[in-house]
């Protein structure tokens, strides 16, 4: 795995926002480095919609805040001092997602955690980056973490965890 | 046929023509669904009896979306639960979610489970409109957790004579909610009020399944958490907290030192820790109750792994039974 290649995890929070600009901050001005910015879709639960048009508009809306979120990204990190042919960002739909259907590579959605870390070890990422929302034990326990996973789960690469 | 009058009269000539509502083919109005008129779904007819209720700490709470009816060909109970898109809070404890109902997950749930006795059974039809209508048997039995309040024993009795069978039995309920696990669904809200104690059979069997939420990492967590408190009400045949454990009445050892890390992950009053206050339960049964507990550093993945601990308690208690 090649360190100088990172990983961004992001889901839109605001501490994923940290996490980039951690990296910006961290590396602005260095050369040498590649960074993806990377999001993994988890559509809107279509068992809470009461039909498929306003499951398939709330997922219009959510993947338009992802991928502003994601331009948003790329310009934090080139106004940081990073070359943007060295930023890269990616959004991997889910497969059954209701806006992006039919995509050659897609999650399957079982869990974000082991499709992150799938990305990393295909791209040969040595470095990853994921923020964490500081929740409580109980919280963890009851509907995980998608960054405790990651840490747990993460081999052969370095994981920045930004709080 | 064209009101409900005489479709009800062609099956119970004595129901009085003036306490005969409208026939309904559209249920979005539920509201205004009440004793009296006929829901035709699917070429079949149910009149209604009443809107269900819930009940909890003595108040009954009417669920105006829940009907309980007669199918009228066959005179079988029936419940019929009509479309309510319902966003709302729930407290776990100190915690709150946003919790929805989803007709669509329990309607699908039906039709896995089909067959399957530790679950309520039934089916769904779309009416006129295109509302999912869940057509659910009743099932006949008690809540399992006001079988267990009513069983004449202390604790110590209870334990050691019943709660090996009980376990046994809750082992299988457990397994029913792995096979949802294992293909990708949840039950969503497994408490005390949706779990009974069918009579005639003695199977538990899980009720109501409409509970859904955004989707997490890990999806099945919420229902091993509920896993876990039924399996504390039963190990204790009741919650004991700090209400009640300092009361006259309490069967175990109340002039014990308890700190917070005996208590409950979410319920802060309700002791995980039973072993302070009857200390004949196993070390093993306690250690799985503790993994709920305020102190635990792991939680159960999955409802087999926890299963892989509580098995070999059964065992154990049935062996203190005969050194008790």
């Amino acid at each position: 795995m090649d360190p100088k290649k990172i990983l961004i995890a992001v889901d839109a929070s605001e501490n994923s926002a940290r996490a980039v600009n951690y990296v910006a901050d961290l590396l602005g001005g260095s050369g040498g480095f590649m960074i993806t910015v990377l999001y993994i879709e988890r559509p809107p639960n279509r068992d809470l919609f009461p039909d498929e048009a306003s499951w398939v508009e709330a997922g219009q809306t959510q993947e338009l805040r992802i991928r502003t979120f994601l331009k948003q990204a790329r310009t934090t990190l080139t106004a940081g001092g990073l070359a943007p042919e060295a930023v890269a960002i990616d959004y991997v739909p889910h497969c059954q997602s209701p806006v992006n259907q039919g995509a050659a590579e897609c999650s399957i959605g079982t869990s974000i955690a082991r499709d992150i870390l799938q990305y990393q070890q295909r791209g040969d990422f040595g470095t990853l980056v994921i923020g964490r929302r500081g929740v409580s034990r109980a919280e963890e326990f009851l509907f995980g973490s998608v960054t405790t996973k990651v840490t747990h789960l993460a081999k052969d690469c370095t994981v920045w965890v930004v709080q | 046929m064209s009101n409900a009058y005489d479709i009800i009269a062609r099956y119970d000539p004595e129901f009085p023509r003036k306490r005969a509502g409208n026939l309904l083919t559209d249920t979005t109005e539920f509201m205004n669904i009440q004793y009296g008129d006929v829901i035709e779904l699917d070429g079949k007819h149910f009149l209604v009896l009443r809107d269900e209720k819930e009940r909890s700490f003595g108040v009954e709470d009417p669920k105006y979306w829940v009907k309980r009816c007669r199918q009228l060909d066959t005179g079988e109970r029936k419940i019929l639960k009509l479309v309510f898109y319902e966003k709302f809070p729930v407290s776990l404890g100190s915690m709150q979610i946003e919790c929805f109902r989803s007709p669509r997950k329990e309607a699908r749930i039906l039709d896995l489970v089909r067959g399957d006795g530790r679950f309520m059974q039934g089916y769904s039809r779309d009416d006129a409109v295109g509302n999912n209508v869940r057509v659910l048997d009743v099932v006949k039995g008690d809540l399992l957790s006001l079988a267990i309040d009513k069983l004449e024993a202390d604790h110590r009795t209870y334990f050691f004579e019943l709660l090996p069978d009980i376990l046994e039995k809750f082992a299988e309920a457990c397994r029913a909610i792995d096979f949802l696990h294992r293909h990708g669904e949840n039950h969503g809200d497994i408490r005390r009020d949706h779990l009974w104690l069918e009579h005639g059979t003695g199977n538990y069997v899980w009720i109501d399944f409409d509970y859904t939420y955004e989707f997490q990492e890990s999806p099945s967590g919420l229902d091993i958490f509920g896993l876990g408190n039924l399996l504390l009400y039963l190990a204790g045949k009741k919650f004991c907290t700090t209400f009640n454990i300092p009361r006259p009445e309490f069967d175990g050892l109340s002039n014990v030192h308890l700190e917070p890390a005996d208590f409950s992950m979410l319920f802060k009053n309700r002791l995980s820790n039973l072993r302070k206050v009857y200390p004949y339960v196993p070390e093993t049964l306690n250690n799985v109750l503790m993994h709920f507990s305020t102190a635990s550093e792991v939680f159960y993945p999955s409802v087999g792994e926890m299963l892989e601990e509580l098995l070999p308690c059964i065992d154990e208690i049935r062996r203190g039974r005969i050194n008790a």
